[in-house]
């Protein structure tokens, strides 16, 4: 029998491996009873106090606060955390617990532009493998690859109907061959819609007795 | 706000009838019956059950699937069976799910020998596992605060600890992050777990993920010794169990009792017992020699002492610390007062309170009690900050709110008709409010009307007759009631009578006497007051005036250091026998755990001390033993009549609750 | 049946707008159902049948009536997380005719009694997000959400709230703790929803596709919907087609026809030479069926009775190109993955499971670990906090059960394969599926369209 690598899959999450620094505070609440205040960018306040404002309690802000500072940030550093923590009085551990519970809000640095490539059962079955390898090495054979670019295998992004797909800074295109990647690359770098012709945005429902 | 009926149901379990209350959870219910139903996640005192573990697995009749024990409440007439081939599947899957990862590591955790996933896999598991995989390896352990240690190979992620940090102290540090299998506890961005309870987690980890670092590697379960006693480090008084090995406190753990602590510790409690066997410790007695404290024979020191006082006779003054017991303050009293001729004592740090205002506050119609705070319909915090007087009592408060929907106000006596006003509004409709006030309240020029106040307040809202409405102090000192009750007062004897003679200064009135030459000699019983009372000032001048100052310390104490002619090595509460009262009025009992410091049979208890001095002074106490001293106690206090250390045990008794609760 | 209701004008340019909407008789039924009392709107929901469209398929209208009466602050949730794998009716839904499931929303707010309204949309539908943003922002303009509807005493706020990417907040219990602001945990059950659900006030949670579905029950009568489909199964139903056919797409169906109408008639069956190996007939959850199950009758019961279930409608087709080990890792993978790792059996189960069969797949296994991983789904099913286990364990143990003989096959030639190279252990199903993954591509051109 084989040897299976015995820690390969022990330290795939960042943070299992890690202690405390004692040298730090504590993480309190920011800017509340004593503990120091962080600036927040006017902007980000106003569209997380804004979100608050909607429900009826505060707290179910925590998505749309921390989606708002991704954008902003890039990413759910702890820096945008601890803004977002400040404005809704939450610890910036209550949202960190959120950050890393959903897929879509990043706890790494990431590229500029999300690439999801669904790898899910139907689209996996049409050869979003394939497609997804295909991505990974255009975007890391490229120079700004990392900055640009942030590709996910995804799970099942709910368009099985255009499999295999992806989502490009949460616009749906699909079905994607080997061949679409390079322009695909390309209409995200020029910032154009990324292959009109394929997005499902303009696609009729299968059913041809629909609109009846 | 009401309080929960409870009633009795009867239900079967594994064909046995059995009652229990009705709507507990079914593995609390099944205790009823002796039956055990294994439980990881489930911890009632932390509030709801969340059923994750899903350790505790039984069949209902009726119910097609199996139903998690922690979370179906027993109802009457609910036939459950927790033995059936169906559960006992169930229970080895969990077993075997929980141990596949999990590092078989026992021989060096810290947890093996008290371990529930130990016990539980012996009692429940299948016996063997099918798990080839190879398991998660991790570096471990981590620092997770300074005095935590996280080991998280082991976490079952049973959310013990992160729900202690998210509904029990609400500090919202310990979280669980990622998701499924990759979930981890963990705090924010490295930041260390330190607040104020953070040491709880490490007792309510079911294995050994998470350990305390001073007790790592200290002791196995097999060789230590458990010892209740009662925690006196500050007025909350919490119920521990001391970890004892080879005569050394090792570990606080919390001796959960509802009425007092609810089972939590502050981490002041918990971690702050290397101090007991510590360098710093006073082990012998010490006299001033050529300006310098040098230790001497205990003969040589109680000499000195009874010299000292002799010559200062009824010119002696005396005060009584907070960690001192009822009984050390009572012979105390009896010393200064009987054996000196001096009146002068006291062990509030507040000043002088007119005797009907004491005596009024005390009234036992008018004493809230801790669980009180808990169901009130609202509590108003007054001239006090739990987290700082009483620690304890934040996490009570915060159940209130969080359980109970209780209000929860603050206020100060600074402006009293606005005080007033929004008191009243707070029982206009006949709530039960319960007022936590600090002895604070009652010190300074605004101290009588405060206190004055307050007393209207608790006529107005009726507070006598509302059953849980009531008034709560927190005194300055650990046992200050205690030691009140037991007349270390100027102006009361023991259970607040009256004196015979002209009341005696207060403990500002010592120090000015002191100051004038009208006092000679202080003694001091566990106090230094440079740094329990306030004007330190006044303080440096009366110590440095008295002509003799004995003391009774467990460590020197800048005052001390500089001022005491006598100093006698006192027990620290892991050592001390005798009683303290809670701020509720429940007598609590300390039992000794470990020996005094000092060389084993030479070293004499605080109580002893006393009785020897009081001899020297010709004045004999009558007690041989600690029994002896609680015994002279209980019968000089009119209130206290009839009570035995029995009767105390191991839970306490609020006098007020006895028979003979009446004030004078 | 000819007569679509859900997409009868679905891909009409413009639908989205409440001007064309309108005209296509929009918010007629939201007239119509406030000038009933609420009881009366529930009868009609209760005498149409309309079981639930997300998973479970409850029925509707009894969840309405579960709701206690009062004047504490009641809500109504849409779920509209659609993130069962191969369903993607909802999304087809939003994007084209939001207008009908708000109208949907007020219709069933007014019978719950609830003022307070959320679509928790997932966060990778921004499209659709947008869609009902804008569509709300028409809605309220026109009264038909605020304060007061159409001059009645009923008032409804609706927030559109977008998730961000957790499989388990579809889970109503884990949608409500997201919806809170926390992680997606599902919660114990009971108390249920309707009598403690969101911020612990009695909530009602409907999927897209139900909600969606009430303006056409007031529009017909409760009792002339109930006359569609069959029994127990009434009215008709999205289904989602995905996989290895040829036409993928979203279908509406009149419940109870031949499964094989479905995956033939309209999705045009298998790809050119292949052959259906099986189907998973509602989402990935389901355990799958057989080529031998086709002519089931697509409906709740039937599909119960066949050993698996109609969930969320979404037919997934795999072909015999497909390896079943591969498609179970697939499958694995994604619970493990999406677990939110709250209860023991779920977080472990699903991960073990994912080991099993990577260990199967790299030839270190033996036919004794099937046993053992068919006992370990056994095991997860029925004792786990929510249904996220189950929906794993199901469809592993249908395939363990019905694939036997290609498992065991699958074991023995990765065994020989990592036998005869040592070095490279893994990788049969990995050089398989790059392969199949090619001819699939090549295979599909520019499908669809």
């Amino acid at each position: 029998m084989t040897p299976v690598p015995r820690y390969a899959h022990g330290s795939r999450v960042p943070g299992w491996d890690t202690p405390a620094d004692l040298d730090k505070d504590p993480a309190t609440i920011p800017g509340r009873g004593g503990s120091p205040s962080v600036p927040v960018p006017a902007e980000l306040r106003a569209e997380i106090e804004a979100s608050m404002a909607l429900y009826p309690n505060s707290h179910s802000a925590t998505l749309p606060a921390l989606q708002a500072a991704q954008r902003l940030h890039g990413w759910c550093s702890p820096e945008a955390i601890e803004q977002v923590a400040c404005v809704m009085g939450l610890t910036p551990a209550d949202l960190a617990a959120v950050a890393t519970f959903y897929d879509m809000l990043e706890t790494e640095p990431v590229g500029r532009h999300s690439v999801y490539v669904c790898t899910n059962i139907s689209c996996s079955l049409s050869g979003a493998d394939a497609l997804l390898a295909a991505v990974q090495e255009a975007v890391s054979e490229a120079a700004d690859g990392a900055s640009e670019f942030n590709v996910r295998a995804f799970e099942c992004l709910g368009a099985c109907d255009i499999a295999p797909m992806a989502s490009v800074d949460g616009v749906y295109v699909g079905p994607l061959s080997l061949a679409d990647v390079p322009a695909l690359l390309d209409d995200i770098r020029a910032g154009r819609p990324v292959l009109p012709e394929k997005q499902l945005a303009k696609r009729a429902c299968a059913d041809v007795e629909a609109n009846r | 706000m009401p309080r929960p009926e409870p009633k009795t149901i009867t239900f079967t379990i594994d064909g046995l009838e059995v009652q229990a209350p009705e709507n507990v959870m079914l593995v609390d219910a099944a205790k009823h019956g002796d039956v055990e139903i294994p439980v990881f996640c489930y911890e009632p005192k932390l509030g709801n059950p969340v059923g994750a573990c899903r350790m505790c697995l039984v069949e209902i009749e009726g119910i097609g699937k199996l139903q998690t024990g922690c979370s179906t409440p027993v109802k009457d007439g609910m036939v459950v069976h927790t033995q059936t081939e169906r559960v006992k599947i169930a229970q080895q899957a969990v077993v075997e799910f929980l141990l596949i990862n999990h590092p078989l590591d026992c021989p060096v955790c810290d947890k093996g020998g008290e371990c529930p996933l130990q016990d539980i896999t012996f009692g429940w598991g299948p016996g063997h596992s099918r798990f080839i995989e190879p398991k998660r390896h991790f570096v471990k352990p981590l620092e997770l605060s300074p005095t935590i240690a996280i080991d998280r190979e082991r976490c079952i992620l049973c959310y013990r600890c992160a729900r202690f940090s998210q509904e029990i102290s609400e500090d919202h540090q310990l979280v669980l992050l990622e998701r499924g299998a990759h979930s981890y506890i963990s705090t924010f961005d490295g930041h260390p777990y330190v607040a104020p309870f953070s040491g709880n987690i490490v007792e309510l980890c079911p294995v050994g993920a998470l350990t305390s670092l001073p007790y790592r590697f200290r002791a196995r379960p097999w060789d230590v010794e458990d010892a209740g006693s009662v925690c006196t480090l500050c007025p909350s008084q919490c119920n521990v169990t001391l970890t004892v090995r080879d005569d050394r406190v090792l570990r606080v753990l919390a001796r959960q009792n509802d009425e007092v602590d609810d089972g939590w510790l502050c981490d002041r409690g918990r971690f702050a017992y290397p101090a007991l066997g510590g360098d710093e410790r006073i082990t012998e007695p010490l006299i001033r020699d050529g300006g310098e404290l040098r230790p001497v024979s205990w003969e040589r020191a109680l000499e000195a002492a009874a010299s000292g006082l002799k010559r200062a006779g009824e010119r002696t003054g005396a005060i009584a610390g907070g960690q001192a017991t009822g009984e050390e303050g009572f012979l105390l009293a009896r010393l200064l007062r009987e054996g000196l001729g001096s009146p002068h004592l006291d062990s509030r740090r507040a000043g002088t309170l007119p005797l009907e205002l004491h005596r009024a506050l005390s009234d036992p119609a008018l004493q809230a009690k801790i669980s009180d705070l808990e169901f009130a319909h609202s509590v108003l915090v007054l001239d006090a900050d739990p987290i700082e007087d009483m620690p304890i009592l934040d996490l009570r408060l915060r159940k209130g709110v969080r359980r109970h929907d209780m209000k929860l106000l603050e206020a100060s006596s600074e402006d009293l008709p606005a005080l007033r006003e929004l008191a009243l509004s707070l029982g206009q409709h006949g709530e039960d409010v319960v007022i936590l006030w600090h002895e604070r309240l009652t010190a300074g020029p605004n101290g009588p009307a405060a206190t004055q106040a307050l007393l209207e307040i608790a006529a107005s809202l009726s507070m006598s007759e509302v059953p849980g409405a009531g008034l709560l102090e927190i005194p300055a000192g650990s046992n200050g009631r205690g030691l009140r009750e037991a007349g270390v007062l100027p102006n009361a004897g023991p259970g607040l009578c009256e004196l015979d003679d002209a009341p005696g200064r207060d403990a500002r009135g010592i120090a000015e006497a002191l100051i004038a030459g009208e006092l000679a000699a202080l003694y001091l019983l566990q106090s230094d007051p440079l740094e329990e009372l306030p004007e330190r000032d006044l303080w440096e001048q009366a110590l440095e005036r008295a002509s003799t100052v004995v003391a009774h310390a467990s460590f020197l104490t800048d005052g001390l250091r500089a001022h005491a002619d006598v100093v006698f090595p006192s027990e620290a509460y892991a050592e001390k026998e005798g009683t303290v009262v809670h701020p509720d009025g429940r007598l609590q009992r300390l039992r000794p755990a470990v020996a005094r410091p000092g060389k084993f049979g030479s070293t004499l208890a605080g109580w002893q001390v006393l009785a020897k001095v009081a001899s020297r002074l010709d004045l004999d106490l009558g007690v041989l033993t600690g029994s002896m001293a609680s015994q002279q106690l209980f019968d000089a206090v009119p209130f206290y009549a009839g009570l035995t250390l029995e009767e105390i045990g191991g839970r306490g008794v609020r006098w007020q609750e006895r028979e003979t609760a009446v004030t004078s | 049946m000819s007569d679509k209701l859900l997409f009868k004008d679905i891909d009409e340019p413009g639908l989205n707008t409440l001007a064309v909407y309108r005209r296509r008789g929009g918010y007629e039924a939201l007239r119509q159902a406030l000038q009933l009392a609420p009881e009366d709107v529930l009868k009609q929901l209760e005498a149409s049948g309309l079981r639930g469209r997300g998973g479970a398929g409850f029925a509707m209208g009894k969840k309405v009536s579960f709701l206690p009466k009062g004047s504490m602050d009641k809500y109504l949730v849409c779920n509209a997380d659609e993130s069962e794998p191969g369903t993607f009716k909802d999304r087809e839904l939003m994007q084209k005719s939001p207008h009908m499931l708000l109208e949907g929303i007020v219709i069933a707010s007014y019978a719950a009694g609830a003022n307070r309204s959320f679509i928790y949309i997932r966060g990778e539908y921004v499209l659709q997000a947008d869609v009902l943003d804008a569509a709300l922002a028409e809605a309220r303009e026109a009264g038909y959400i605020g304060e007061q509807i159409l001059g009645s005493e009923h008032s409804l706020s609706l927030v559109v709230h977008r998730g961000a990417g957790a499989y388990i907040c579809g889970e109503e219990t884990g949608l409500l703790d997201s919806l809170e602001g926390k992680r997606g945990n599902p919660r114990l059950k009971p108390p249920f929803p309707a009598n403690q659900g969101l911020y612990q006030g009695p909530t009602l949670i409907n999927n897209v596709e139900t909600l969606s579905t009430v303006p056409t029950i007031m529009r017909m009568g409760g009792e002339e919907y109930a006359k569609l489909g069959v029994q127990t199964s009434t009215g008709t139903k999205l289904v989602s087609i995905s996989g290895q056919v040829r036409r993928p797409g979203n279908y509406e169906i009149e419940l109870g026809i031949p499964s094989r109408e479905i995956i033939f008639g309209l999705a045009g069956g298998p790809l050119e030479g292949r052959q259906i190996k099986c189907w998973f007939p509602g989402g990935s959850s389901a355990p799958v069926l057989t080529a031998e199950d086709l002519d089931v009758p697509y409906d709740f019961d039937s599909l119960a009775k066949a050993g698996s279930m109609l969930g969320s409608g979404a037919i997934i087709v795999v072909d015999d190109s497909t390896p079943i080990v591969e498609l179970a890792i697939k499958l694995a993978k994604f619970y493990r993955h999406e677990s939110c790792g709250k209860c023991t059996p779920c977080r472990e189960g699903t991960n073990w499971t994912v080991e099993m069969l990577e260990r199967i797949d790299s030839g270190e296994a033996t036919p004794m670990d099937l046993d053992i991983m068919a006992s370990v789904q056994e095991h997860i099913i029925g004792n786990c906090l929510c249904v996220l286990g189950d929906a794993m364990a199901m469809p592993i143990g249908s395939m363990i059960a019905k694939f036997r003989p290609e498992f065991e096959a699958h074991i023995e030639s990765a065994r020989a394969r990592a036998d005869l190279n040592p070095a490279h252990p893994a990788g049969h199903t990995a050089g398989h599926q790059a392969g199949a993954s090619e001819q699939a591509l090549a295979a599909q051109g520019a499908p669809g369209a």
